[in-house]
């Protein structure tokens, strides 16, 4: 929020390009964090096999909820933070920065050991079989010993970013990403570690960004740093803090609860490959999707500024920008999803079979892709303009409310295609909702000019 | 020592705080601001009063809406001018702005905590009984207005206010621990009230 000290231009320069200058950031972190799921996948889909990539693809719906409940911690605390900062009130950030590491630690050791304690019925229901569990156990044991880093990690991130650093969150991003690259080559193709590898250097490469990033909240001469003291948790501090978090977790654990059907769903009708067939088609959906969240980020303060300032006219050519760069993007991913399928997919696998359901799965899902480019961006724009409500039922829609009724009733008729129809046809619903919002809307604001 | 000093005046709903403060400004010959301070932030920002107006104190959600849509306007992860964080940061540079140009009374948002660096503060608690309250409630609203209808609508209002002040300022609305003197309304009428206050602020601020 700091990165935004001077709102005034928001008001005046040319939309095009404050929408390049805020985007350009805001896709690079985005492409990081979509880059780390595709190396991973990548270096296991080769370097251990096909099983193997459906045992790790098993263990997503537990690996968001983990980090809904850092996000929770990491989006309170920020926006506490960032809110102390702007009152000047350093003593007060300083403690929530202390609390959040505190609960930060609680609630990542306390998720590790209880999912630890009940990982097989857990990965049991999140669709693993007698072939896939064991990749997926132990994947996962690695991985939750080292969850309350993973929490750390995330949530100091956000509080760099709310502090006025975001190039100091973006270069942990980074690092840690490239990091990943780089172990995951060690561990699974020199030493062949086997999944394990991959989990060790994720924890590792976390590990190690969490180190350096306490190293620059050490600093004494900085606005807030870690101090002793401040780790004792308050009680309004933990209830704000969660109070702001929470909507943000729910939305995560929502959409953890879809891959959750959308695996069972796969496993029922289809077989554990399609499982992670559907991680390598997700895999590129992400980023497609991350870099349109790229563009809504940047739309935001633009959107929002204005429509405070009443410069609506301004506020309609940011919308329409977006939708077009939001547009040309989802449709590039349409393009690369259609025409190259195998293209993509050989980047995780080349075991005939797998490619074979995950090319027909892709080519299923990708086929609205340029449409929901669009109907990402409405979505956030009733965001950017304070209707949170309206956004959050577009957000919904597509990856919830809209999939969940597709997933239950299109797999009677058309077997495992009709899981691959259920994400197309949420996708076309959704877009009109939300340009049967969006409409009126418009006119409103049009009216107002 | 600040140029100017400000007396701050937190209310529960109904206590009479706004008629104290403008007694105290009329005996000081000093302005008040509440509202009008918004309006005057509105301008300074270029943002249109309406946005200050749905951020204001009495405006907190409650319940299963705020579960998923956060507390106040806006949610947390976005980065959004039109959120009650960056709002309340906008309204909170008017009210340093009017401190270094004038003396004055504020009532109410969250001045005692804007302000709590300044040495030339005085911050007050008004109070009042809760029957007084009602009658002023059912007073004031006119027609329709029934006795418990007025006994929600305050603690509706008191829970808002306190839920602002709790959240923005981490401290605790209403607590003696909070303000230099807190003043009941019922028991001490408004002149005396604000003969009080007058007397400590000349004490207190040196005026």
């Amino acid at each position: 929020m700091s990165e935004l000290k001077t709102p005034q231009e928001l008001g005046t320069e040319k939309i095009g390009k404050l929408l390049i200058r805020y985007a350009v950031p805001a896709m690079i972190a985005m492409l990081a964090s979509s880059l780390y799921n595709i190396v991973d996948r990548a270096f296991i889909g080769h370097g251990v096999g096909p099983m193997a990539l459906s045992g790790l693809a098993v263990t997503f719906p537990l690996m968001n909820l983990s980090a809904a409940l850092g996000s929770m911690v990491g989006v309170g605390s920020g926006t506490m933070i960032s809110l102390k900062l702007g009152q000047k009130d350093h003593e007060s950030a300083q403690m929530l920065l202390g609390n959040s590491v505190t609960l930060n630690i609680l609630i990542g050791v306390l998720f590790g050991a209880l999912s630890l304690i009940f990982i097989n019925p857990i990965l049991t229901l999140f669709g693993a079989t007698d072939v896939t569990i064991g990749y997926s156990r132990e994947y996962m044991i690695i991985i939750l010993a080292g969850n309350a880093f993973t929490h750390l990690y995330l949530g100091i991130n956000c509080i760099l970013r709310a502090a006025g650093h975001p190039n100091k969150a973006m270069v942990a991003t980074i690092g840690t990403v490239l990091l990943n690259t780089f172990l995951d080559y060690l561990f699974i193709m020199v030493f062949h570690w086997g999944i394990k590898g991959a989990a060790i250097a994720t924890v590792i490469s976390q590990v190690l960004a969490f180190t350096w990033q306490c190293f620059q909240l050490s600093d004494k001469s900085e606005l807030i740093h870690l101090k002793k003291g401040t780790y004792r948790l308050r009680g309004d501090l933990v209830k704000n803090i969660i109070t702001i978090g929470l909507s943000p977790c729910l939305m995560n654990a929502a959409a953890c609860f879809v891959v959750l059907l959308i695996n069972r769903g796969l496993l029922k009708y289809g077989s554990d490959v399609a499982i992670g067939a559907y991680s390598i088609i997700n895999s590129i959906g992400f980023m497609v999707v991350m870099m349109v969240m790229g563009f809504n980020q940047a739309m935001q303060p633009i959107a929002g500024y204005n429509y405070g300032a009443r410069k609506f006219d301004r506020v309609l050519r940011v919308l329409y920008l977006t939708m077009f760069f939001g547009t040309c993007v989802t449709t590039l991913g349409f393009a690369v999803g259609e025409f190259l399928p195998d293209f993509c997919i050989r980047i995780f696998t080349n075991d005939p079979e797998l490619t074979a359901i995950a090319h027909n799965g892709m080519i299923i899902n990708f086929i609205f892709f340029p449409l929901i480019g669009s109907q990402m961006v409405i979505g956030n724009f009733f965001q950017s303009i304070g209707m949170p409500g309206k956004s959050i039922i577009m957000s919904l829609s597509r990856q919830v409310l809209l999939l969940i009724p597709f997933l239950i009733i299109l797999p009677h008729y058309y077997g495992i295609n009709g899981i691959w129809y259920s994400l197309p046809a949420s996708d076309i619903l959704s877009v009109i909702l939300g340009f049967s919002l969006l409409i009126p809307q418009v006119r409103k604001l049009k009216k107002m000019i | 020592m600040d140029k100017h000093y400000c007396i701050c005046i937190g209310r529960k709903f109904c206590s009479g705080g706004r008629n104290v403060a403008a007694i105290v400004a009329e005996k000081l010959g000093i302005k008040v601001y509440d509202r009008d301070l918004l309006k005057k932030a509105a301008q300074n920002t270029g943002f249109s009063e309406q946005f200050f107006d749905e951020a204001d104190e009495e405006k907190t959600r409650k319940g299963l809406r705020s579960l998923f849509t956060g507390h106040f306007n806006g949610n947390g992860f976005s980065n959004n001018y039109l959120s009650n964080e960056s709002i309340f940061n906008m309204q909170s540079d008017a009210i340093r702005k009017i401190h270094e140009t004038e003396d004055c009374v504020f009532i109410g948002r969250c001045a005692d905590y804007v302000l709590r660096d300044s040495d030339r503060l005085l911050n007050v608690f008004i109070a009042a009984d809760i029957n007084d309250r009602v009658a002023r409630v059912c007073r004031h609203a006119g027609e329709g207005m029934t006795e418990s209808k007025a006994l929600s609508l305050i603690e509706d209002i008191d829970r808002k206010r306190s839920s602002y002040y709790n959240y923005f300022t981490g401290r605790t609305w209403g607590d003696t621990a909070v303000y230099d003197i807190c003043l009941n309304s019922t028991t001490l009428g408004y002149e005396k009230c604000a003969d009080i206050i007058v007397s400590l602020a000349k004490e207190k601020l040196g005026i």
